[in-house]
């Protein structure tokens, strides 16, 4: 693997974990009745912009390295389903979490303006659970592949 | 230093400032409760005490992941599918759905904090002891089990420590 390529895999794993970090505070500050919707907004476009970064850099290491340098060796392997299971589930549900945050994000800067909106932070609090949990299933997955090689 | 140092580092801090703050937030809230009144001052302290824990958290995740990549990019992966390597995983999840589900008041602070005390130590516990012979069964087996003895004490204690509400 090239130094670049290895940057970029770092560069995927730490801003996908640190966006999915960011969410959980998110959502630990719109469980509050009054939540700092200032901070959250910020944290919530933070994390929809290192969620794009993980997914670029992502996509460029699967497109260049992963498919003819990982995938023939986790196949040939002891763990296969870590590729045929795992990978294929990730790499599709992955596809949905920068929309989500996206969503999350326009939702908590529409909450800044209209704090007294209980409904929309309710339901903001609802999608970013499902953006935590996605966030969750997609990194583990991740381990369980790089396990696998 | 190497970097393999500097993760090791960073690992072993953020489990100290976690194991720590864990403990203290306990002691603190055990402490503070005791009249059933807390003080704005009292407050405060376990305010710090919880910014403390969750930095701890933190800094265990972002090492924990830095250790990960350090692996892959190294080859030696075999500790990505080790039994104590998932146990503790699933035990920081816990961690982070206990500490939303006690931000949502639908987690009863008795079992709330017992799991909280416990699974930090579970964490310290399966990061000293690495490699095991112990399945992923046997290992949750032995972290339910804790819990359930933490909660038990975690409430004996705060039973001889309250005040009596009636004179």
């Amino acid at each position: 693997m090239t130094t670049t390529l290895a940057a970029l895999l770092i560069v995927h794993v730490l801003g996908g974990i640190i966006a999915i970090g960011m969410h959980n505070v998110v959502l630990m500050h719109l469980l509050k009745k009054a939540p700092n919707y200032v901070f959250v907004s910020r944290l919530a476009w933070s994390a929809f912009v290192l969620f794009i970064l993980s997914w670029a850099t992502s996509a460029y290491y699967y497109v260049t390295y992963y498919g003819s340098a990982v995938k023939p060796r986790i196949l040939a392997g002891s763990l296969p389903f870590a590729h045929t299971f795992f990978m294929e589930t990730k790499e599709h549900i992955f596809l949905v979490l920068p929309f989500l945050a996206l969503s999350i994000a326009l939702c908590t800067t529409y909450l800044r303006m209209n704090p007294d909106d209980d409904n929309l932070r309710k339901g903001t609090a609802f999608l970013t659970l499902v953006a935590l949990v996605v966030g969750v299933v997609t990194a583990a997955s991740g381990i369980i592949v790089s396990g696998s090689i | 230093m190497t970097l393999y140092e500097s993760f090791i580092i960073m690992h072993v801090v953020g489990t100290v400032l976690g194991v720590g703050a864990a403990t203290f937030a306990e002691i603190y809230y055990t402490r503070f409760n005791s009249d059933n009144i807390l003080t704005d001052d009292e407050r405060r302290t376990l305010a710090v005490t919880y910014t403390v824990l969750r930095t701890g958290l933190f800094l265990l995740v972002i090492s924990g992941f830095a250790f990960l990549l350090y692996f892959r990019l190294t080859e030696h992966v075999g500790a990505l599918t080790s039994p104590s390597f998932w146990a503790k995983m699933t035990i920081i999840g816990i961690l982070v759905g206990n500490a939303l589900l006690l931000q949502a008041r639908i987690m009863p602070l008795a079992i709330g904090s017992a799991i909280s005390l416990t699974s930090w130590y579970a964490a310290l516990v399966l990061g000293v002891i690495g490699k095991t012979d112990a399945t992923y069964g046997e290992l949750f087996m032995y972290y339910a089990l804790a819990t359930l003895l933490v909660g038990v004490i975690l409430r004996w204690i705060r039973t001889r420590l309250h005040a009596p509400t009636t004179i």
